[in-house]
């Protein structure tokens, strides 16, 4: 397809350097993936070309109203249509060093470097970058550093780019938090730990019923490094939630769990690659969906693990909730281990509420809403009960109930 | 005093397939009433159409329960309404604590009946208080409902219910089906100490010996979807010594 016609229009940004022209020349000859790619067999994104794009431009950011559930003690940066309110950056806590990384070539080619390989918006958001975003993090940084994303112009695509860095032995709390009413949010993350070092991790894609949220993640665990993460995707049009890990040291640990809600025509992607290129590691990935009206689901996870990556320990299980006789979910779990002696268990289910269990409860006299209510919350609770930080396990526990109420009583 | 339930010329289909075929029954307040039959009688589908289960299908009769239909009412209608099934085999929820269910099952009713929400102190003190009578502890009642509960904490599980919601009709599915004699008298006491002039029962069963326990004022025995023979407690013990052969043909 000719670059003039792709969306979005990249026609004003000027001329870029390094890791960005790289990504530029890559996005001009790929572009969005068509139906005939494998990985987008479930998710179609052929609705953004047909959209009239351009990204945001530089007017100063506006203030981002902060979500009621926030951790009380957590410091917040935000981008508004993209682009970083960098007031915010002075309030980051010692230990934790902030940059731009607009001209930063050295940190764009790390960014290059960790971020899923072929993957549209690693070419388009490193090309298009509205925000680029540096965290170097040394010591224990315990006030949750929070990165919320608003925004209001539906002509726009917003390619925050975020780079977080974690020292030898550091660890800290980092949530996105995105809640924007764009065309296109693409958000762009990349997340190196070195040996030792621990990250917990929460992302909330709660953006507006109007927006397409594409977002790509790389990360990267050392030796005995550990990454909790989880991912609660709720709002927006299309979704897709794309996390690329890879285990390049022994003992690392890496949790990546996640919960899909989706009503309406909504669809909801997560879908993950995780690459256990060191033994002696161990991943887990939990992920629930709840689909009502005709919203779709899909869940694509791939557990590689390479040939000498012996005593990988690596489980991952599925499990879609469907409400309604239209919603659709789909799965693809995927397991290419070269090793021999490894543990690896992945699991899919797609189901519906359980007339029985229903019965039992409406039986004592709880009406029929609270009934399906109760079980869904049941059914969603143990995926909530893996996230190790308290701080984010309550950001996330009122997306869900607000989710609940807000129409699961059908 | 109206009668607390009438069962008149009832007729009720699983599927296409005919099961119940023309019950009459009447129990009065404060009546402990048996239905004893053989398997395959329609025992439990009555249990099913008593609380409004889908896909059990009245197709003929009437269901009145102090003086209004059932018929038209859902399964937490009826249950609000003061109707109640201890089930065969209580449902496992698991992800569902104890305590929230329970309190729920309680606040559904006293809303219906435009009372507050209870105190939630109030409200585990009562439930202790019952549980203890029960031999339920508080590990169980901390538990997920019925998740890894035995066969027979399952059934005091109900009964514990039961005495929480207080209903006006108590159905008994089976309650004795898996129950060893040490079990069975603790579910039977449980019973027994919510008998009153207000609370009546129905208590189905295929053996004799939980009639032991929870002594009926009247039995009826179910064959082939209809009530063949109604009778004192007597009753039960004469088909304990004949069996049920011969029953359909009494009709």
């Amino acid at each position: 397809m000719p670059g003039s016609m792709m969306q979005p229009d990249l026609g004003q940004i000027g001329a870029l350097q390094g890791a960005r022209a790289a990504a530029m020349a890559r996005w001009q000859s790929n572009g969005w993936p068509d139906h005939r790619a494998e990985a987008w067999r479930f998710t179609r994104l052929s609705a953004i070309d047909k959209m009239e794009l351009r990204p945001a431009g530089d007017a100063g950011p506006m203030a981002v109203s902060r979500p009621t559930s926030l951790p009380a003690n957590a410091v917040v940066l935000t981008f508004h249509n993209g682009i970083m309110d960098t007031a915010g950056l002075d309030a980051l806590p010692a230990g934790v060093t902030a940059s731009t990384l607009d001209g930063n070539e050295a940190s764009l080619d790390d960014l290059a470097g960790l971020v899923p390989v072929g993957h549209p918006v690693s070419n388009l958001s490193l090309a298009a970058m509205t925000g680029g975003l540096c965290l170097d993090i040394v010591g224990d940084i315990a006030a949750p550093i929070i990165l919320l994303f608003g925004g209001d112009d539906n002509a726009i695509s917003t390619h925050p780019v975020v780079l977080v860095k974690l020292a030898s032995g550091a660890s800290a709390v980092v949530g996105e938090w995105h809640q924007a009413a764009v065309g296109l949010s693409a958000p762009l993350v990349a997340i190196d730990l070195a040996a030792g070092a621990t990250l917990d991790y929460a992302k909330v894609q709660f953006d507006s019923r109007s927006t397409t949220h594409v977002a790509a993640t790389g990360l990267r665990l050392g030796t005995g490094a550990r990454f909790d993460g989880f991912q609660l995707s709720v709002g927006g049009k299309l979704a897709r939630l794309e996390t690329h890990v890879t285990l390049t040291g022994e003992d690392a640990d890496c949790t990546l769990s996640a919960i899909y809600l989706g009503r309406n025509s909504q669809h909801h992607d997560i879908t993950s690659n995780m690459a256990h290129n060191k033994g002696h590691c161990h991943s887990s990935q939990i992920i629930r969906g709840v689909l009502d009206d005709s919203a779709r689901g899909v869940f694509q996870g791939k557990v590689y693990v390479a040939p000498d990556a012996q005593k990988t320990d690596g489980n991952q299980m599925s499990r879609a909730l469907l409400l309604s006789r239209k919603a659709e979910a789909n799965t693809k779990p995927e397991l290419e281990i070269y090793a021999d002696d490894v543990l690896c268990a992945h699991g899919a289910t797609v189901g519906e509420l359980d007339e029985t269990q229903l019965f039992y409860l409406t039986s004592r006299g709880i009406r029929p809403e609270t009934a399906r209510a109760m079980l869904i919350d049941a059914f969603l609770q143990d995926a909530i009960d893996g996230i190790g930080n308290a701080d984010l396990a309550a950001m996330l526990r009122p997306v869900v109930d607000q989710w609940m109420t807000a129409g699961g009583n059908r | 005093m109206a009668p607390l339930l009438e069962i008149k010329d009832l007729h009720a289909s699983v599927g296409d397939k005919p099961i119940l075929k023309g019950i009459n029954l009447t129990i009065n307040h404060g009546e402990i009433h048996a239905i004893m039959g053989p398997n395959g009688s329609g025992k439990s589908t009555m249990s099913y159409v008593l609380a409004g289960r889908e896909g059990y299908e009245v197709t003929g009769g009437d269901i009145v329960m102090n003086g209004e239909s059932l018929l038209e009412m859902e399964a937490d209608e009826r249950a609000r309404a003061g109707m109640f099934l201890a089930f065969q085999y209580p449902v496992e929820l698991p992800g569902v604590g104890g305590m929230g269910f329970l309190r729920a099952a309680v606040n559904a009713r006293r809303l219906e009946a435009g009372e507050a929400e209870i105190d939630q102190l109030e409200f585990v003190k009562m439930v202790r208080a019952k549980a203890a009578g029960l031999g339920i502890n508080d590990d169980m009642l901390k538990r997920a409902v019925n998740v890894g509960f035995s066969g027979g904490e399952k059934k005091r599980y109900e009964i514990l219910q039961m005495a929480l919601l207080e209903p006006a009709l108590s159905v008994l599915d089976e309650t004795d089906s898996g129950l060893d004699v040490d079990a069975l008298k603790i579910v039977s006491d449980g019973v027994n100490m919510l008998r009153d002039a207000q609370r009546s029962m129905l208590v189905i069963t295929h053996y004799q010996r939980l009639l032991n326990h929870i002594v009926p004022d009247f039995v009826h025995i179910l064959a082939d979807g209809k009530i063949r023979r109604s009778g004192g407690k007597e009753l039960a013990l004469e088909v304990e010594e004949s069996g049920y052969a011969g029953i359909d043909d009494a009709a």
